[in-house]
């Protein structure tokens, strides 16, 4: 397999992106240089491409990825890896707000913090951060898990309808409509064994497995003001 | 969607340059309208004044009528007052006047003939020029990239809730206190209620804009003795909405963000100096190359940088 390189500097996004996927659709390992935290890079692409973007790119990163492995040298901006359905996102620095919002499925990886909302309206796959997730993450999830080694920010997993919040660390807050299950020993199996796989294996966590207290499931109007937050 | 910005330079310099560059990068987040609100070396005494009349034609009838009521308040011009020279219908004006007897009654009085002569701006320092169109044309049109000061604010509108037109355009001077102004990502959802309020307490609204409601929700949070920081992190609570705005004066520049954290703000801060805005794209305009960047992402927050203290630091 071959390198190309893409810059992108102050060019169209649109002629960068058709640029990547034609090096890519010639068998090529595409690192992308003068990122400039621009927006929509490296969007629908398909399994088997292998990207790097070197330096902060900015949002929607690697949305709808198609099986891809996609690899950001610093940080991104709002809803990386949006409405992924396969492949593989890794994040080294920090996740802007949403990240891996409507994921249906693959891996999301950030190595930092994520932002607010990280896995909103979530759908399948998982996400892995290894620093703390933002508030309201898991927001209004389906399923899915978004796993958190270094704790939770306020409402967390708030309106959860499906899927699971793992979360080692203290949460600060929990959101409405989810509760702390204890996790069975073959769940904990399934996400060290994850964890294991990204070279970050530790028997020794304390995990806090989150799911949908499931009362919003069969909402009454005249108990809205129970889901009221403030 | 807007895009706001702000600027803090360790010394003076091209703040106007600058902030055009970080409108410019955000041009995508709202082209209706750019605006800038810009701080040059304060004045010993006087108040630089920056208006806007929708009529060029009547300009020098409006503006002896302006000149008679800074006369009656013990002011006046203290050079003649210099415009735009497009061919649009609308002008701005730059006007330096003298201190007036008593600030707030003048302002009051000159606000009586804002249909002819709406005050945009008045302090020792602040400048605010804004107008319909994108950062590239506001700044051609008003000469914005030569402004030298200290530091200074931003706005990309895409209006979502007002109308579209010079006057409605941010930043919102917070009348009548010199030196404040606001520009404002969001919406803001009590605004009936509030504007309602703030009427009964006697403040007059320009516009039907939602953004100026927050610079007269401070002005009025001031008069009650409030610093400005104290004001940012009031108005968390107290206005409803989805919201980050920034705030500046001559001395320092802030930012409040909802409970919601909807809205992003990115920094970097570097030697003294610092560059703000929505999107981390256009920080990166003024700071090329890799930096820290500071995400203000959380719900709540609120900020206030040292004008004096940064170039103290330096």
């Amino acid at each position: 397999m071959s390198e190309a390189i893409v810059t992108v500097g102050d060019r169209p996004i649109r002629e960068v992106n058709k640029e990547i996927k034609a090096a890519l659709a010639e068998g090529n390992t595409v690192t992308v240089r003068d990122t400039r935290s621009r927006h929509n890079l490296g969007v629908g692409l398909p399994e088997g491409s292998h990207l790097k973007f070197e330096g902060s790119v900015g949002y929607y990163c690697g949305g709808l990825n198609n099986g891809a492995h996609i690899e950001v040298e610093r940080n991104v901006g709002w809803s990386v890896g949006e409405a992924m359905a396969s492949g593989e996102i890794l994040v080294n620095g920090y996740a802007g707000m949403s990240a891996g919002a409507a994921m249906l499925g693959g891996l999301l990886h950030i190595r930092g913090d994520a932002g607010p909302r990280c896995g909103v309206a979530m759908k399948g796959g998982d996400i892995l951060v290894e620093g703390k997730i933002g508030y309201l993450s898991g927001f209004m999830a389906h399923a899915g898990r978004i796993i958190a080694l270094g704790g939770a920010a306020g409402a967390c997993a708030d309106s959860l309808w499906g899927g699971e919040v793992w979360v080692a660390g203290p949460i600060e807050s929990l959101g409405v409509d989810s509760k702390v299950v204890e996790p069975e020993p073959e769940e904990i199996a399934s996400v060290e064994e994850l964890l294991a796989g990204r070279g970050l294996a530790d028997g020794s966590r304390d995990w806090q497995k989150i799911v949908s207290a499931q009362r919003l499931w069969h909402f009454e109007s005249r108990d809205a003001s129970a889901w009221l937050m403030i | 969607m807007c895009g706001i910005a702000g600027r803090i330079l360790n010394a003076s310099g091209k703040v106007g340059a600058d902030l055009v560059s970080l409108m410019e990068a955000q041009r995508h987040r709202g082209a209706d309208s750019t605006g800038f609100a810009l701080y040059g070396r304060p004045l010993d005494s006087g108040y630089i004044v920056r208006a806007m009349s929708p009529n060029r034609e009547a300009l020098s009838v409006d503006l002896s009528t302006f000149e008679d009521i800074l006369r009656q308040h013990g002011s006046d011009f203290v050079s003649d007052p210099t415009w735009d020279d497009s061919t649009t219908a609308h002008v701005s004006v730059r006007m330096i006047i003298k201190d007036p007897k008593d600030f707030a009654a003048w302002s009051h009085e000159a606000d009586s003939i804002s249909e002819r002569i709406e005050i945009q701006s008045v302090g020792r320092s602040l400048e605010i020029v804004k107008d319909v169109g994108g950062a590239e044309e506001v700044a051609e049109k008003h000469g914005v990239r030569d402004f030298i000061g200290t530091h200074g604010l931003g706005h990309a509108r895409l209006a979502t809730e007002s109308s579209v037109s010079p006057t409605a355009s941010h930043p919102f001077w917070a009348r009548p206190f010199p030196d404040i102004a606001i520009v404002h990502n969001g919406q803001i959802t009590d605004y009936y209620t509030w504007r309602e309020v703030l009427e009964q307490r006697g403040y007059r609204f320009m516009t039907y804009n939602d953004s100026e409601l927050i610079a007269v929700w401070i002005s009025d949070q001031m008069s009650k003795g409030l610093t400005q920081a104290q004001a940012l992190e009031k108005s968390i609570s107290e206005i409803d909405g989805v919201f980050t705005y920034l705030i500046s004066n001559t001395e320092t520049m802030g930012f409040a963000k909802d409970r919601w954290a909807i809205k992003p703000l990115v920094a970097i801060e570097e030697h003294g100096e610092m560059a703000v805005a929505t999107e981390e794209q256009a920080v990166r305009m003024i700071y090329t190359g890799e930096h820290d960047i500071i995400n203000y992402d959380g719900p709540s927050m609120t900020k206030t940088w040292r004008i004096d203290s940064l170039r103290e630091a330096a």
